[in-house]
């Protein structure tokens, strides 16, 4: 069951663009790994270069060993969702899916199971061209489970879903890949893929800038608490009498170098009134936002 | 590769252009066949109300679909890049010469189906009217021209396919077959047979020994047997073209 991808030395070149850089990253089973990048990073063309889409420029993309294309029974061994991937907007939901379901001799009854685990049971015999967004996402995500795979291959799978389905597909997500699989997600937004994935991969202009645990991520965030009070000054006092130091972070705010119970404790000692106290938000949003920036030479000539 | 070509004609099954498609075809036949008789023995015209050929080349107008057939393999194809679901396509079948393969078969198997209802209708209009005015109604031919048609129908389709897999744009495939086949096929037959006979409408009209009839100067076209050898070669050729040149281009 349990299947490691690898990318090696993966490169493609558009014309004179750089899609993808020497691109070398492992994606392991039983974890759900995070595949980060901005607009344009690439996610998506290393993606169709992984499943035989896109012919690399050099480099290759294996699943245990075995490219795409060599894989005896895809459908089976890997589910995908790609971005862009249409329907014939004059085909119901339903047979769109026994279209593949044929092409990949899976039984008829596939069909209805996967209907009914993105919950569109009863949409699925109206034609795909008046889909909402959300419900063609579903579709795709429908597709990618017809073979029931150990590898599922995402790209943006939470484009267009309301909460509910984001919710819903957080906790698919960690339920595939407790189960052994091997769970691959892009997205361009962080946040979408922090209460998910174990492993992320961070792309910027088509080179990999990070490539690690989402726990070694975290700890290279910046940390510290964000605090508000009616009276900044008090507490900044209270904060440098007892060693430790304070940066403006907004009106009423600050940020502080130390943990959120101590700066809570130095707070009641001075008598200081806090009106919000919480760990420093966003340190993981702005590791990735610098990760990304870092590598983004303006004048977009890479060669 | 069975379940392939299933999953193709359950793609072809599961919207609603065959069966436009197929009313289209049907109707061109019934057109065909009224203009064949109701002309036939009018001054000027080829053929006379006593022809021993007459109901042969009325039940010719069973290929009148044959341009219909031709545009249905181009859209069974184009629509896939149209529409984004050959990337699906391909992914649950990454051999893509595979999922081409299936689809010439499934739209032979389409063809195939058109060409006999063309001919059902075809022979029983013309048989009614032939009938009703009194005119011959010798088989003579008929077998010959029949098998022709299906013949006919059955390779358009797929060389609709494979000029949809070379063009891609699904406008372009379009407006090129039907220029082609409208414009340059035909006066290139009828003023320059010499060069007409080799073209798509040239083994065509050969195939439906139309021969005379469709050449300004009377002059022959190629033998019935090589007209059909002509039609299977292009439909080969353009297939194996489109899978080498255009099939394996990046999908993004
Ligand atoms: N067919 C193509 N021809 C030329 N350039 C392309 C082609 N496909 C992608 N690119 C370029 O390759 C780069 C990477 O694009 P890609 O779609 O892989 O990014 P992405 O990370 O998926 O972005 P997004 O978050 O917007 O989906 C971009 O600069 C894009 O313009
Ligand atoms: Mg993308």
């Amino acid at each position: 069951m349990a299947t490691t991808l690898l990318l090696d030395g993966l490169t493609k070149r558009f014309g004179s663009t750089v899609a993808v850089d020497d691109l070398t990253a492992t994606v392991r089973p039983g974890r759900v790994t995070g595949f980060l990048g901005p607009n344009g990073a690439g996610k998506t063309t290393t993606l169709r270069m992984l499943l035989g889409l896109v012919r690399p420029t050099s480099g290759t993309a294996t699943f245990d060993g075995r490219a795409y294309e060599d894989l005896a029974a895809p459908t089976r061994e890997v589910g995908t969702l790609l971005e862009a991937t249409g329907f014939h907007p004059g085909r119901r939901a339903r047979d769109h899916l026994r279209v593949l379901a044929a092409a990949a001799d899976l039984p008829r009854r596939r069909v209805e199971e996967v209907l009914a685990q993105v919950g569109l049971v009863d949409a699925a015999d109206r034609k795909t061209g008046g889909y909402s967004l959300g419900m063609r996402q579903r579709l795709g995500l429908a597709a990618a489970l017809l073979g029931d795979p150990p590898v599922l291959v995402l790209d943006e799978p939470a484009n267009g879903l309301d909460p509910q389905g984001i919710r819903w597909l957080r906790s698919f997500l960690r339920s595939l890949a407790e189960e052994g699989r091997t769970v691959l997600v892009s997205s361009h937004v962080l946040p979408e893929v922090e209460q998910t994935a174990d492993d992320v991969l961070v792309l910027s202009k088509g080179r990999l800038v990070r490539s690690g645990t989402l726990a070694e991520l975290r700890s290279a965030a910046r940390g510290g608490t964000a605090v508000r009070t009616p009276d900044p000054a008090r507490l900044r006092a209270a904060l440098e009498a007892a060693g430790s130091s304070a940066t403006d972070a907004g009106p009423d705010e600050l940020h502080v170098p130390l943990a959120p119970e101590r700066v809570g404790e130095l707070a009641a000692q001075a008598g200081v009134v806090l009106h919000r106290l919480a760990p420093a938000a966003g340190g993981l949003e702005q590791v990735f936002l610098d990760l990304t920036a870092d590598a983004a030479p303006s004048d977009g000539a890479a060669a | 590769m069975r379940a392939l070509v299933r999953a193709e004609v359950l793609k072809l099954r599961t919207v609603a252009l065959p069966l436009w498609l197929l009313l289209t075809t049907l109707a061109l036949v019934l057109l065909g066949v009224l203009a064949t008789i109701l002309t036939a023995g009018l001054e000027g015209a080829p053929l006379q109300r006593d022809d021993p050929q007459l109901l042969a080349r009325a039940v010719a107008s069973a290929s009148g679909g044959n341009v219909v057939v031709l545009v249905l393999g181009i859209l069974a194809l184009t629509q896939e890049f149209r529409f984004g679901t050959a990337t699906p396509s391909f992914l649950v079948t990454p051999r893509r010469g595979r999922v081409l393969g299936a689809k010439l078969i499934a739209v032979s198997g389409l063809g195939l189906v058109f060409a006999v209802a063309s001919v059902v209708v075809a022979l029983v209009a013309s048989l009614a009217l032939l009938t009703a005015r009194g005119d011959s109604t010798s088989w003579d031919s008929v077998g010959e021209v029949l098998l022709g048609v299906v013949l006919v129908m059955v390779l358009y389709g797929p060389i609709g396919v494979a000029v949809g897999a070379l063009v891609r744009n699904q406008i372009a495939a379009v407006v090129g077959a039907l220029a082609w086949t409208f414009i340059v096929e035909q006066l290139l037959v009828a003023l320059l047979p010499s060069v007409g006979q080799w073209t798509p409408g040239g083994a065509t009209a050969a195939v439906l020994q139309l021969g005379d009839l469709a050449t300004a100067g009377g002059e022959d076209l190629l033998p019935v047997w090589a007209g059909a050898l002509l039609l299977v070669a292009y439909a080969v050729v353009l297939s194996v073209l489109a899978a080498r040149l255009t099939l394996r281009r990046d999908l993004t």
